[in-house]
């Protein structure tokens, strides 16, 4: 960051216009970001609940119980730790598929290639409740996924997808995978172009395997796209709520709730905010040191 | 790496042809269970192309109970759809348009005079880093001091200030793009640094602003979290209504399609049309 001295005589004056200009977004930010992020601490340290009939601001201090609450609760831990299972599953798969793809359409000519690469980018548009409407229906008892394995393997393949934990959780990673695949293939497939063709041209000329040039040239090159694909798309992954409630509502059970759906169950149906207010600080104090470790191969890199 | 033919020609037209296939074939199915009268919805075995097609289920959406058909016979107590449809018509074109002027002006402010040091411009990243899910929980108490719960007001700010990271990042990028010494020759002919602003920048980046605006629109139109909790009867947005709409009218899994396709046109169009700037939109500009 640099003022632009040289631009004009009274720097004093581009200093005003410039906080002047950004005022508006600081205004927001105090408003539905910084202020919140003070009461959901305040929050965190009381006890409260909506119905209790006093107001947030007189409520009774309660330490650090919330958060040794939280530490014991078997559901928020489940949920955490099925919420990293899922992103950890759903990114890397994400990831593979849309690399073969980025790199299959790199190398390959063939007519139709852009139209086909912008039917790929579409269900990156969807509405999230849509994408989960639509999986929603294809995993019916009666639905065309259980058509489709009756008619390959027989009356007894049919699969009631949603009875089963394991099986809900595939459903809803196959749409997260089918929603966000185009995602990373658009971002590798265009870091791809973006190369410089030399490297590349040379290691040919000297008689270096596909393999090889893909391995020791190629990538390193891409490296920090697709790392910062990666974190983007898990940072986002980890957020996962539409799909859930709108496939299993975590069911059957409580056997698919995400981290999110929890923390929403529990502070706005079962009305324990500030219980809910502990929790999300201890994932906002989790998500700050995982970026934190993710980003420092990033600033290596560039 | 051109030259070298990966794969035969027949393989690589199954690659391809697979890949559409699974692309399509969700929306695909959605699609045509939406013209489906009832008996054809869960019939065995299923059929792609409707036997009788009907756009009664469209029809309910915004007429439940209308005279002609089974299918409004069976949703007659559900509630239409065209409020939300208004709502989401309302919110979303409004934060849209806030975020992007916000951004502009900020980004403007942080690209040309450094204001707000290196903290402001990352300090916004953060809305997007966290679970939105984080930030309800205090807001609700709040908006509820502030009267704000189920107004288009409440979701316009929220939905203007989510969504500002990505008109900031955007917008910085193409500012940054412009070259300095276009403004500088206008501020030495005499023109003021806000005219340079609005007259000099501004034309310069109109189809990268456009691009910005379009995509903060999909992001906007498609949020559900915060208007599932802030909104309650009066002022629900369309994937809320979709949402709701599957357990109002329970099995009626036509209009449900039906519906799932009207919300999802808008953005198909949006997205359609700012291809090309996808990869900057999505990641912040980190990746151009």
């Amino acid at each position: 960051m640099h003022f632009p001295v040289r631009w004009s005589p009274e720097w004093n004056e581009e200093r005003w216009m410039g906080q002047l200009l950004i005022l508006p977004m600081q205004l927001l930010i105090w408003f539905v970001l910084i202020v919140p992020m003070l009461i959901v601490i305040y929050l965190s340290l009381v006890s409260w609940q909506p119905i209790m009939g006093v107001d947030w601001w007189q409520a009774p201090f309660a330490g650090l119980s919330n958060y040794v609450q939280a530490l014991q609760d078997q559901r928020f831990l489940t949920a955490l730790g099925r919420t990293m299972g899922l992103v950890l599953v759903a990114v890397s798969l994400e990831f593979l598929l849309g690399l073969a793809l980025a790199l299959f359409f790199h190398q390959e000519e063939f007519p139709g290639k852009r139209i086909v690469a912008s039917i790929l980018l579409y269900p990156m548009m969807l509405p999230w409740v849509v994408v989960g409407l639509c999986f929603y229906l294809l995993f019916l008892d009666k639905g065309p996924v259980n058509y489709i394995l009756i008619s390959l393997f027989g009356p007894d393949a049919s699969v009631q997808w949603y009875q089963n934990p394991l099986l809900a959780l595939m459903t809803i990673a196959l749409a997260d995978i089918w929603q966000w695949t185009p995602f990373m293939f658009l971002v590798i497939y265009s870091g791809l172009g973006a190369l410089p063709p030399e490297p590349v041209e040379a290691a040919m000329t000297l008689g270096a395997s596909r393999w090889e040039i893909f391995r020791y040239i190629v990538f390193p090159m891409l490296k920090p796209v697709m790392l910062i694909a990666l974190i983007i798309r898990a940072l986002e992954a980890f957020k996962i709520f539409d799909l859930v409630y709108i496939m299993t509502g975590g069911g059957p059970g409580t056997s698919t709730e995400s981290l999110s759906l929890y923390l929403y169950r529990t502070g706005f149906i079962y009305g324990q905010l500030s219980y809910a207010a502990a929790m999300a600080l201890l994932v906002l104090i989790l998500i700050a040191l995982v970026a934190r470790l993710a980003v420092r191969p990033l600033e290596r890199e560039l | 790496m051109p030259g070298r033919a990966w794969t035969s020609g027949l393989t690589r037209w199954g690659v391809v042809l697979i890949v559409i296939l699974i692309t399509l074939a969700p929306v695909v199915w959605v699609l045509s269970l939406s013209f489906k009268p009832p008996q054809e919805w869960l019939a065995y075995p299923p059929t792609l192309i409707p036997r009788q097609p009907t756009l009664e289920n469209y029809l309910v959406l915004f007429w439940p109970g209308n005279p002609v058909g089974v299918v409004s016979e069976m949703v007659r107590t559900a509630e239409p759809v065209t409020r939300a449809f208004i709502n989401s018509l309302i919110i979303v074109p409004i934060s849209t348009a806030l975020s992007i002027v916000i951004g502009f002006l900020a980004a403007y402010g942080i690209s040309r005079f450094g204001a707000g040091g290196n903290f402001l411009p990352f300090s916004v990243l953060t809305t997007r880093m966290f679970p939105p899910i984080a930030f309800a929980v205090p807001l609700l108490v709040y908006y509820r001091s502030l009267g704000l719960i189920d107004t288009h007001l409440g979701l316009i700010l929220m939905y203007t200030t989510f969504t500002l990271a990505f008109s900031l990042w955007m917008i910085k990028g193409f500012i940054d793009g412009i070259p300095r010494h276009i403004e500088e020759a206008a501020i030495l002919d005499g023109a003021s640094r806000w005219r340079v602003m609005f007259t000099i920048t501004l034309p310069l980046i109109r189809g990268g602003l456009a691009a910005a605006a379009l995509f903060v629109f999909i992001m906007n139109w498609t949020e559900f979290l915060f208007a599932l909790i802030f909104t309650s009867r009066f002022a629900v947005t369309l994937p809320v209504q979709v949402s709701r709409y599957a357990g109002a009218v329970g099995r009626y899994y036509g209009p449900q399609a039906a519906l799932g396709i009207v919300a999802s046109i808008p953005v198909l169009i949006a997205g359609y049309l700012i291809q090309r700037y996808l990869v900057r939109a999505f990641t912040f500009g980190l990746v151009k």
